[in-house]
Protein backbone atom coordinates (compact mmCIF):
# COMPACT_ATOMS: atom_id res chain seq x y z
CA UNK A 1 0.00 0.00 0.00
CA UNK A 2 1.16 3.37 -0.83
CA UNK A 3 2.05 6.44 1.75
CA UNK A 4 -0.55 8.12 0.07
CA UNK A 5 -2.92 5.47 0.58
CA UNK A 6 -2.14 4.70 4.13
CA UNK A 7 -2.50 8.18 5.30
CA UNK A 8 -6.06 8.41 3.29
CA UNK A 9 -6.97 5.43 5.20
CA UNK A 10 -5.69 6.54 8.49
CA UNK A 11 -8.10 10.20 7.97
CA UNK A 12 -11.12 8.22 6.85
CA UNK A 13 -10.81 5.84 9.86
CA UNK A 14 -10.54 8.57 12.13
CA UNK A 15 -13.73 10.11 10.52
CA UNK A 16 -15.64 7.00 10.83
CA UNK A 17 -17.15 7.62 14.50
CA UNK A 18 -18.88 10.87 12.80
CA UNK A 19 -20.55 8.81 10.22
CA UNK A 20 -21.13 5.85 10.80
CA UNK A 21 -25.13 4.80 11.89
CA UNK A 22 -25.98 5.65 15.08
CA UNK A 23 -28.91 3.78 17.19
CA UNK A 24 -32.01 3.88 15.09
CA UNK A 25 -35.04 6.08 16.64
CA UNK A 26 -38.13 4.63 18.48
CA UNK A 27 -40.59 6.12 20.45
CA UNK A 28 -39.88 4.45 23.48
CA UNK A 29 -36.95 4.65 24.36
CA UNK A 30 -35.37 1.04 25.35
CA UNK A 31 -32.64 1.77 27.70
CA UNK A 32 -31.95 2.25 31.46
CA UNK A 33 -31.31 5.51 32.51
CA UNK A 34 -31.12 6.81 36.19
CA UNK A 35 -33.55 9.61 35.23
CA UNK A 36 -33.22 10.91 38.90
CA UNK A 37 -30.28 13.16 37.74
CA UNK A 38 -32.99 15.24 36.12
CA UNK A 39 -35.08 16.05 39.34
CA UNK A 40 -32.45 18.80 40.48
CA UNK A 41 -31.63 21.14 37.19
CA UNK A 42 -31.28 24.93 37.23
CA UNK A 43 -32.00 27.12 34.37
CA UNK A 44 -28.88 28.22 32.63
CA UNK A 45 -30.01 31.61 32.00
CA UNK A 46 -30.67 33.38 35.52
CA UNK A 47 -33.92 35.54 36.17
CA UNK A 48 -36.05 33.03 33.78
CA UNK A 49 -39.56 33.03 34.67
CA UNK A 50 -42.38 30.61 34.20
CA UNK A 51 -45.86 31.45 33.14
CA UNK A 52 -49.06 29.62 33.02
CA UNK A 53 -50.58 28.16 30.25
CA UNK A 54 -54.70 28.58 28.94
CA UNK A 55 -54.68 25.48 28.49
CA UNK A 56 -56.78 23.19 30.63
CA UNK A 57 -56.55 19.47 30.41
CA UNK A 58 -59.27 17.43 28.70
CA UNK A 59 -60.95 20.90 27.64
CA UNK A 60 -62.68 20.58 24.66
CA UNK A 61 -60.49 21.57 21.84
CA UNK A 62 -60.49 25.34 20.81
CA UNK A 63 -62.08 25.69 17.22
CA UNK A 64 -59.13 27.45 15.02
CA UNK A 65 -61.89 27.77 12.13
CA UNK A 66 -65.53 26.28 11.87
CA UNK A 67 -67.76 26.03 9.46
CA UNK A 68 -71.57 25.17 10.63
CA UNK A 69 -75.17 25.30 9.69
CA UNK A 70 -77.38 26.53 12.70
CA UNK A 71 -81.63 25.08 12.15
CA UNK A 72 -84.43 26.88 14.08
CA UNK A 73 -88.08 25.35 13.99
CA UNK A 74 -90.62 27.28 13.33
CA UNK A 75 -91.47 29.90 15.16
CA UNK A 76 -94.88 32.33 16.03
CA UNK A 77 -93.65 36.35 15.87
CA UNK A 78 -95.98 39.17 16.96
CA UNK A 79 -95.41 42.65 17.02
CA UNK A 80 -96.34 44.80 19.70
CA UNK A 81 -96.30 48.54 18.17
CA UNK A 82 -95.66 51.87 20.79
CA UNK A 83 -96.04 54.11 17.83
CA UNK A 84 -98.19 55.34 14.94
CA UNK A 85 -95.88 54.55 12.18
CA UNK A 86 -96.63 51.10 12.34
CA UNK A 87 -99.66 47.91 12.93
CA UNK A 88 -99.26 45.24 15.29
CA UNK A 89 -98.99 42.23 13.39
CA UNK A 90 -98.14 38.59 13.18
CA UNK A 91 -96.48 36.32 10.97
CA UNK A 92 -95.62 32.77 11.22
CA UNK A 93 -91.85 31.38 10.38
CA UNK A 94 -92.06 28.30 8.78
CA UNK A 95 -88.02 27.90 9.99
CA UNK A 96 -85.55 30.08 10.20
CA UNK A 97 -81.56 28.69 9.36
CA UNK A 98 -77.86 29.83 8.45
CA UNK A 99 -74.21 29.63 7.95
CA UNK A 100 -71.83 29.99 10.59
CA UNK A 101 -68.52 30.60 10.23
CA UNK A 102 -65.39 31.78 12.81
CA UNK A 103 -62.27 31.47 12.87
CA UNK A 104 -59.39 32.06 15.93
CA UNK A 105 -56.18 32.71 14.60
CA UNK A 106 -53.15 32.76 16.61
CA UNK A 107 -51.01 36.05 15.80
CA UNK A 108 -48.54 36.12 18.96
CA UNK A 109 -47.84 32.88 20.56
CA UNK A 110 -45.54 32.79 23.30
CA UNK A 111 -44.49 31.88 26.99
CA UNK A 112 -45.58 35.02 28.02
CA UNK A 113 -48.06 36.60 25.95
CA UNK A 114 -50.69 34.52 23.32
CA UNK A 115 -52.84 37.17 20.98
CA UNK A 116 -55.66 35.64 18.70
CA UNK A 117 -57.14 37.26 16.23
CA UNK A 118 -61.03 36.11 15.85
CA UNK A 119 -63.16 36.40 12.96
CA UNK A 120 -67.38 35.82 12.69
CA UNK A 121 -70.17 35.61 10.45
CA UNK A 122 -73.12 34.33 11.21
CA UNK A 123 -76.90 34.35 9.63
CA UNK A 124 -79.98 33.86 10.46
CA UNK A 125 -82.67 33.57 7.21
CA UNK A 126 -86.49 33.39 8.15
CA UNK A 127 -88.94 31.67 5.87
CA UNK A 128 -92.33 32.45 6.34
CA UNK A 129 -95.32 30.81 5.02
CA UNK A 130 -95.71 31.06 1.83
CA UNK A 131 -99.54 29.34 1.22
CA UNK A 132 -101.06 31.94 3.07
CA UNK A 133 -100.44 35.23 2.03
CA UNK A 134 -102.14 36.86 5.37
CA UNK A 135 -99.83 35.36 7.46
CA UNK A 136 -96.59 36.79 6.05
CA UNK A 137 -95.82 40.00 7.66
CA UNK A 138 -96.47 43.53 5.91
CA UNK A 139 -95.54 45.65 8.15
CA UNK A 140 -91.57 47.64 7.33
CA UNK A 141 -90.05 45.70 10.15
CA UNK A 142 -91.32 42.25 9.68
CA UNK A 143 -91.30 42.58 5.53
CA UNK A 144 -87.44 43.39 6.01
CA UNK A 145 -86.21 40.80 7.96
CA UNK A 146 -88.20 38.32 6.77
CA UNK A 147 -87.02 38.93 3.26
CA UNK A 148 -83.51 40.09 4.21
CA UNK A 149 -82.83 37.88 6.97
CA UNK A 150 -80.20 38.77 9.69
CA UNK A 151 -76.43 38.74 9.38
CA UNK A 152 -73.44 39.20 12.13
CA UNK A 153 -69.82 39.96 10.89
CA UNK A 154 -67.22 41.23 13.41
CA UNK A 155 -63.57 40.98 14.06
CA UNK A 156 -62.43 41.25 17.32
CA UNK A 157 -58.63 39.73 19.36
CA UNK A 158 -58.23 37.78 22.29
CA UNK A 159 -54.90 38.46 24.33
CA UNK A 160 -54.21 36.04 27.53
CA UNK A 161 -51.25 37.59 29.38
CA UNK A 162 -49.84 35.24 31.90
CA UNK A 163 -48.31 37.11 35.32
CA UNK A 164 -46.82 34.32 36.57
CA UNK A 165 -46.71 30.27 36.96
CA UNK A 166 -50.67 31.06 38.61
CA UNK A 167 -51.80 34.53 37.73
CA UNK A 168 -53.57 35.76 34.32
CA UNK A 169 -55.25 38.88 32.48
CA UNK A 170 -57.58 37.65 29.47
CA UNK A 171 -59.04 40.59 27.39
CA UNK A 172 -61.66 40.06 24.68
CA UNK A 173 -62.40 42.97 22.50
CA UNK A 174 -64.62 42.39 19.47
CA UNK A 175 -66.67 44.74 16.66
CA UNK A 176 -69.43 43.31 15.15
CA UNK A 177 -71.84 44.72 12.46
CA UNK A 178 -75.12 43.45 12.48
CA UNK A 179 -77.90 43.97 10.51
CA UNK A 180 -80.38 43.24 7.64
CA UNK A 181 -77.57 44.21 5.13
CA UNK A 182 -76.56 42.13 2.42
CA UNK A 183 -74.53 41.90 -1.21
CA UNK A 184 -76.92 44.77 -2.09
CA UNK A 185 -77.15 46.87 0.92
CA UNK A 186 -73.77 46.71 2.43
CA UNK A 187 -73.06 48.11 6.58
CA UNK A 188 -72.48 50.81 7.55
CA UNK A 189 -69.58 50.67 9.54
CA UNK A 190 -70.70 53.26 12.13
CA UNK A 191 -72.91 51.04 13.41
CA UNK A 192 -70.42 48.47 14.48
CA UNK A 193 -70.77 47.44 18.09
CA UNK A 194 -68.05 47.05 20.30
CA UNK A 195 -68.21 44.02 22.96
CA UNK A 196 -65.39 43.60 25.15
CA UNK A 197 -64.60 41.78 28.02
CA UNK A 198 -61.69 41.80 31.06
CA UNK A 199 -60.77 39.07 33.56
CA UNK A 200 -58.39 38.21 35.89
CA UNK A 201 -57.71 34.80 37.07
CA UNK A 202 -55.65 31.88 38.53
CA UNK A 203 -55.02 28.68 36.77
CA UNK A 204 -54.45 26.42 39.90
CA UNK A 205 -53.60 23.87 38.32
CA UNK A 206 -53.52 21.95 35.10
CA UNK A 207 -57.12 20.72 35.45
CA UNK A 208 -58.37 23.69 36.52
CA UNK A 209 -58.50 27.58 36.16
CA UNK A 210 -60.88 30.29 37.22
CA UNK A 211 -61.29 34.31 36.98
CA UNK A 212 -63.50 36.87 37.68
CA UNK A 213 -63.91 40.10 35.26
CA UNK A 214 -66.38 42.61 34.02
CA UNK A 215 -68.08 42.76 30.61
CA UNK A 216 -69.37 45.02 27.87
CA UNK A 217 -71.94 42.97 26.05
CA UNK A 218 -74.72 42.58 23.44
CA UNK A 219 -75.87 38.98 24.96
CA UNK A 220 -78.76 40.36 25.87
CA UNK A 221 -79.56 41.98 22.91
CA UNK A 222 -79.43 45.78 24.76
CA UNK A 223 -75.97 47.31 25.33
CA UNK A 224 -75.17 45.74 28.92
CA UNK A 225 -72.03 46.01 31.03
CA UNK A 226 -71.86 43.01 33.72
CA UNK A 227 -69.51 41.10 35.86
CA UNK A 228 -68.42 37.49 34.42
CA UNK A 229 -67.08 34.62 35.65
CA UNK A 230 -64.93 31.80 34.39
CA UNK A 231 -64.37 28.39 34.97
CA UNK A 232 -62.70 25.60 33.28
CA UNK A 233 -61.97 22.29 35.04
CA UNK A 234 -61.74 18.71 34.66
CA UNK A 235 -62.18 15.86 37.48
CA UNK A 236 -59.03 13.64 37.92
CA UNK A 237 -60.11 10.43 35.67
CA UNK A 238 -60.62 13.03 32.77
CA UNK A 239 -63.84 12.10 32.47
CA UNK A 240 -66.19 14.46 33.91
CA UNK A 241 -65.52 18.84 33.29
CA UNK A 242 -66.91 21.81 33.20
CA UNK A 243 -66.68 24.77 31.31
CA UNK A 244 -68.16 28.13 31.74
CA UNK A 245 -68.18 31.91 31.28
CA UNK A 246 -71.36 32.81 32.96
CA UNK A 247 -73.57 34.29 32.41
CA UNK A 248 -72.64 33.53 28.60
CA UNK A 249 -72.83 30.36 29.20
CA UNK A 250 -72.31 26.97 30.83
CA UNK A 251 -71.51 23.14 30.20
CA UNK A 252 -70.91 20.15 31.64
CA UNK A 253 -68.35 17.88 29.62
CA UNK A 254 -68.56 14.12 29.64
CA UNK A 255 -65.08 12.72 27.66
CA UNK A 256 -65.45 9.20 26.85
CA UNK A 257 -61.83 9.58 25.74
CA UNK A 258 -59.53 12.60 24.07
CA UNK A 259 -60.86 12.68 20.67
CA UNK A 260 -65.14 12.22 21.60
CA UNK A 261 -67.10 13.80 24.19
CA UNK A 262 -70.30 15.14 24.75
CA UNK A 263 -71.66 18.52 26.38
CA UNK A 264 -74.67 19.76 27.75
CA UNK A 265 -75.69 23.15 28.94
CA UNK A 266 -76.85 26.33 27.54
CA UNK A 267 -75.39 29.38 25.59
CA UNK A 268 -76.74 32.82 25.80
CA UNK A 269 -76.41 34.39 22.32
CA UNK A 270 -76.97 37.77 21.17
CA UNK A 271 -76.67 41.00 19.30
CA UNK A 272 -77.79 44.33 18.24
CA UNK A 273 -79.22 44.03 14.51
CA UNK A 274 -79.41 48.10 12.67
CA UNK A 275 -82.51 46.62 10.72
CA UNK A 276 -83.26 49.64 8.98
CA UNK A 277 -80.88 49.85 6.03
CA UNK A 278 -84.12 48.60 3.19
CA UNK A 279 -86.75 50.72 4.94
CA UNK A 280 -86.80 53.64 3.39
CA UNK A 281 -87.76 56.80 5.81
CA UNK A 282 -87.41 54.68 8.94
CA UNK A 283 -84.06 54.46 10.40
CA UNK A 284 -81.96 54.19 13.59
CA UNK A 285 -83.88 51.33 14.42
CA UNK A 286 -82.18 48.44 16.26
CA UNK A 287 -83.10 44.96 17.27
CA UNK A 288 -82.11 43.51 20.20
CA UNK A 289 -82.39 40.09 19.35
CA UNK A 290 -81.22 37.46 22.35
CA UNK A 291 -81.97 34.10 22.50
CA UNK A 292 -81.15 31.61 25.43
CA UNK A 293 -80.13 27.89 23.43
CA UNK A 294 -80.31 25.29 26.12
CA UNK A 295 -78.40 22.34 24.50
CA UNK A 296 -76.84 18.94 23.88
CA UNK A 297 -73.48 18.44 21.94
CA UNK A 298 -71.57 15.71 20.90
CA UNK A 299 -68.21 16.73 19.29
CA UNK A 300 -65.52 13.93 17.77
CA UNK A 301 -62.29 14.12 15.85
CA UNK A 302 -63.14 12.44 12.38
CA UNK A 303 -59.89 12.47 11.51
CA UNK A 304 -56.44 14.35 13.07
CA UNK A 305 -57.58 18.06 14.25
CA UNK A 306 -60.80 17.78 11.79
CA UNK A 307 -63.48 17.39 14.59
CA UNK A 308 -67.39 17.01 13.65
CA UNK A 309 -69.73 19.01 16.18
CA UNK A 310 -73.27 18.00 16.47
CA UNK A 311 -75.62 20.40 18.65
CA UNK A 312 -79.31 20.23 18.91
CA UNK A 313 -81.77 21.63 22.04
CA UNK A 314 -84.26 24.27 22.69
CA UNK A 315 -83.84 27.82 21.58
CA UNK A 316 -85.70 30.45 24.02
CA UNK A 317 -86.18 33.77 22.98
CA UNK A 318 -84.76 36.42 25.57
CA UNK A 319 -85.35 39.24 23.30
CA UNK A 320 -86.86 40.49 19.94
CA UNK A 321 -87.52 44.07 20.91
CA UNK A 322 -86.86 47.28 18.52
CA UNK A 323 -85.60 50.45 19.92
CA UNK A 324 -85.89 53.74 17.85
CA UNK A 325 -82.16 55.20 18.84
CA UNK A 326 -82.32 58.83 20.03
CA UNK A 327 -80.23 60.83 17.56
CA UNK A 328 -78.55 57.68 16.35
CA UNK A 329 -76.57 56.76 19.24
CA UNK A 330 -77.18 53.70 21.06
CA UNK A 331 -77.46 53.51 25.04
CA UNK A 332 -77.57 51.61 27.72
CA UNK A 333 -80.78 51.10 29.58
CA UNK A 334 -79.35 47.68 31.19
CA UNK A 335 -81.82 45.81 33.70
CA UNK A 336 -83.54 48.54 35.09
CA UNK A 337 -83.67 51.35 32.68
CA UNK A 338 -87.54 52.29 32.21
CA UNK A 339 -86.81 53.74 28.11
CA UNK A 340 -89.71 52.25 26.72
CA UNK A 341 -89.12 49.77 23.17
CA UNK A 342 -90.16 51.49 20.01
CA UNK A 343 -91.83 47.65 19.14
CA UNK A 344 -92.15 45.08 21.87
CA UNK A 345 -92.08 41.78 19.65
CA UNK A 346 -92.68 38.22 21.02
CA UNK A 347 -91.09 35.27 19.37
CA UNK A 348 -92.61 31.61 20.21
CA UNK A 349 -89.87 29.43 21.11
CA UNK A 350 -88.59 26.48 19.00
CA UNK A 351 -86.28 23.35 19.08
CA UNK A 352 -83.10 23.99 17.10
CA UNK A 353 -80.37 21.99 16.21
CA UNK A 354 -76.65 22.53 14.46
CA UNK A 355 -73.78 20.88 12.96
CA UNK A 356 -70.44 22.23 12.13
CA UNK A 357 -67.02 20.86 10.85
CA UNK A 358 -63.73 22.59 12.47
CA UNK A 359 -60.29 22.69 12.54
CA UNK A 360 -59.28 22.39 16.25
CA UNK A 361 -55.80 24.27 17.76
CA UNK A 362 -52.66 22.34 18.98
CA UNK B 1 1.41 11.12 -5.28
CA UNK B 2 0.16 15.20 -5.31
CA UNK B 3 -2.82 13.75 -7.25
CA UNK B 4 -3.71 11.21 -4.23
CA UNK B 5 -2.71 13.72 -1.56
CA UNK B 6 -4.51 16.65 -3.11
CA UNK B 7 -7.87 14.02 -3.35
CA UNK B 8 -7.34 13.35 0.54
CA UNK B 9 -7.37 16.50 1.16
CA UNK B 10 -10.69 17.30 -0.73
CA UNK B 11 -12.32 14.36 1.11
CA UNK B 12 -11.10 15.74 4.61
CA UNK B 13 -12.29 19.46 4.03
CA UNK B 14 -15.85 17.72 2.71
CA UNK B 15 -16.41 15.36 5.80
CA UNK B 16 -14.54 18.40 8.11
CA UNK B 17 -17.33 20.82 6.79
CA UNK B 18 -20.61 18.21 7.65
CA UNK B 19 -18.78 17.84 10.95
CA UNK B 20 -18.61 21.62 11.52
CA UNK B 21 -22.16 21.85 10.55
CA UNK B 22 -23.08 19.26 12.42
CA UNK B 23 -21.21 20.63 15.55
CA UNK B 24 -23.33 24.23 15.02
CA UNK B 25 -26.80 21.58 15.11
CA UNK B 26 -25.50 20.37 18.37
CA UNK B 27 -25.88 23.29 20.45
CA UNK B 28 -29.80 22.15 20.42
CA UNK B 29 -28.12 19.16 22.66
CA UNK B 30 -29.14 19.53 26.16
CA UNK B 31 -31.70 18.88 29.18
CA UNK B 32 -34.86 22.07 28.06
CA UNK B 33 -37.84 22.64 30.45
CA UNK B 34 -41.05 24.06 28.33
CA UNK B 35 -43.09 27.25 29.63
CA UNK B 36 -45.47 25.01 31.49
CA UNK B 37 -42.82 23.91 33.98
CA UNK B 38 -44.38 20.13 34.14
CA UNK B 39 -41.56 17.90 31.96
CA UNK B 40 -38.00 18.47 31.31
CA UNK B 41 -37.04 16.93 27.94
CA UNK B 42 -33.79 15.70 27.04
CA UNK B 43 -32.54 16.36 23.49
CA UNK B 44 -30.39 13.79 21.77
CA UNK B 45 -28.42 12.82 18.47
CA UNK B 46 -29.71 9.99 17.09
CA UNK B 47 -27.53 9.60 13.45
CA UNK B 48 -27.91 13.02 12.04
CA UNK B 49 -31.49 13.93 13.17
CA UNK B 50 -32.25 15.18 16.78
CA UNK B 51 -34.76 13.64 19.03
CA UNK B 52 -36.11 14.96 22.46
CA UNK B 53 -37.24 12.70 25.28
CA UNK B 54 -39.05 13.07 28.73
CA UNK B 55 -36.43 12.62 31.75
CA UNK B 56 -38.74 14.23 34.32
CA UNK B 57 -42.10 14.73 34.79
CA UNK B 58 -43.57 17.14 37.89
CA UNK B 59 -46.64 15.33 38.59
CA UNK B 60 -44.79 11.58 37.30
CA UNK B 61 -47.69 9.61 38.83
CA UNK B 62 -51.24 9.60 37.67
CA UNK B 63 -53.83 10.89 39.74
CA UNK B 64 -56.16 8.34 39.16
CA UNK B 65 -54.30 5.39 39.18
CA UNK B 66 -51.29 6.25 41.57
CA UNK B 67 -49.20 4.95 39.15
CA UNK B 68 -46.15 6.34 36.69
CA UNK B 69 -47.94 8.30 34.54
CA UNK B 70 -48.49 6.52 30.57
CA UNK B 71 -49.45 7.14 27.35
CA UNK B 72 -52.86 7.03 27.51
CA UNK B 73 -53.94 8.94 25.11
CA UNK B 74 -52.01 8.20 22.11
CA UNK B 75 -54.83 6.89 19.47
CA UNK B 76 -52.46 3.42 19.06
CA UNK B 77 -53.58 0.86 21.35
CA UNK B 78 -49.96 -0.45 21.41
CA UNK B 79 -48.47 2.84 22.88
CA UNK B 80 -50.98 3.39 25.34
CA UNK B 81 -49.03 1.88 28.34
CA UNK B 82 -45.44 3.04 27.17
CA UNK B 83 -44.33 5.03 30.26
CA UNK B 84 -44.05 8.89 29.65
CA UNK B 85 -40.71 8.74 31.56
CA UNK B 86 -38.46 7.95 28.13
CA UNK B 87 -41.12 8.91 25.62
CA UNK B 88 -39.23 10.27 22.49
CA UNK B 89 -42.03 13.61 21.62
CA UNK B 90 -39.71 15.60 19.23
CA UNK B 91 -38.73 13.79 16.25
CA UNK B 92 -36.64 13.76 13.02
CA UNK B 93 -35.11 17.42 13.34
CA UNK B 94 -32.99 18.34 11.08
CA UNK B 95 -30.46 21.29 11.76
CA UNK B 96 -31.01 23.79 8.32
CA UNK B 97 -28.23 26.33 9.31
CA UNK B 98 -28.97 29.69 10.75
CA UNK B 99 -30.18 28.31 14.63
CA UNK B 100 -33.08 26.46 13.07
CA UNK B 101 -33.67 22.89 12.95
CA UNK B 102 -37.05 21.56 10.61
CA UNK B 103 -38.45 18.72 9.54
CA UNK B 104 -39.32 17.20 12.86
CA UNK B 105 -42.80 16.43 14.94
CA UNK B 106 -43.64 17.14 18.48
CA UNK B 107 -45.88 15.27 20.28
CA UNK B 108 -48.56 16.16 23.30
CA UNK B 109 -48.97 13.71 25.54
CA UNK B 110 -52.17 15.91 26.74
CA UNK B 111 -53.53 15.09 24.01
CA UNK B 112 -52.41 12.53 21.85
CA UNK B 113 -51.58 14.30 19.04
CA UNK B 114 -48.50 14.57 16.91
CA UNK B 115 -47.48 17.94 14.92
CA UNK B 116 -45.27 19.73 12.62
CA UNK B 117 -42.42 21.22 14.29
CA UNK B 118 -39.63 23.14 14.08
CA UNK B 119 -37.16 24.97 16.19
CA UNK B 120 -35.10 28.13 16.50
CA UNK B 121 -33.16 28.99 19.09
CA UNK B 122 -33.38 32.65 19.92
CA UNK B 123 -29.91 32.86 21.67
CA UNK B 124 -27.86 29.62 23.07
CA UNK B 125 -30.23 28.99 26.71
CA UNK B 126 -33.70 29.68 24.89
CA UNK B 127 -35.71 27.63 22.81
CA UNK B 128 -38.50 28.67 20.00
CA UNK B 129 -40.70 25.24 19.06
CA UNK B 130 -43.58 25.98 17.38
CA UNK B 131 -45.80 23.02 16.74
CA UNK B 132 -48.47 23.40 13.80
CA UNK B 133 -51.16 21.88 11.59
CA UNK B 134 -50.04 22.16 8.00
CA UNK B 135 -49.34 25.60 7.77
CA UNK B 136 -47.24 27.35 10.55
CA UNK B 137 -49.95 30.10 10.78
CA UNK B 138 -52.05 27.62 12.44
CA UNK B 139 -50.13 26.80 15.28
CA UNK B 140 -48.12 27.50 18.97
CA UNK B 141 -45.10 28.28 19.99
CA UNK B 142 -43.52 27.45 23.58
CA UNK B 143 -40.52 28.97 24.53
CA UNK B 144 -38.22 26.72 26.36
CA UNK B 145 -35.33 27.13 28.42
CA UNK B 146 -32.07 25.44 28.81
CA UNK B 147 -31.39 23.51 31.91
CA UNK B 148 -27.77 22.71 34.12
CA UNK B 149 -26.81 21.04 37.32
CA UNK B 150 -26.60 23.71 39.65
CA UNK B 151 -23.98 25.24 40.28
CA UNK B 152 -22.13 24.66 43.74
CA UNK B 153 -22.54 28.18 46.55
Amino acid sequence: MSKELRVLLGILILLVPFCVAQPQDSTIVEEEEDYSMYDNLDFVAEGTKRFCTSKVLGLSPQKLISLGYDFQGGADLSTDVNNSLFNNESARIEYSHGLRLQGNIPVLSRNSIIIQANINYAEQNYVALKNDENTVGTNLFERSFLNYGLRTAGIGTTIFKPLDEENYLLFQVSGDNNGDYGWNALPDLANTRLSAAAIWGKKVSDRKMWGWGLSRTYRAGDLNYIPVFLLNWTSANSKWGAEMLLPARAQLRRSFNSRNLLLIGYELEGQTYRIDSRNQGVSNLELRRSELRFRLAYERSISGFIWLSFQAGFRYNYSFNIDDLPNNRDFFRGFFGDQPYFMENTLSNTFYSMVSINLVSP
Amino acid sequence: MFKSLFSALVLVLMFSSSVFAQDAGDRLLGVWEPSNGKARVKIEKIGSKYFGKIVWLKEPEDPETGKPKVDKNNADPALQNAPLKGYRLLKDFVYKGEDEWTEGTIYDPENGSTYSSTIKMTDENTLDIRGYIGISAFGRTDVWKRLQIPKKK
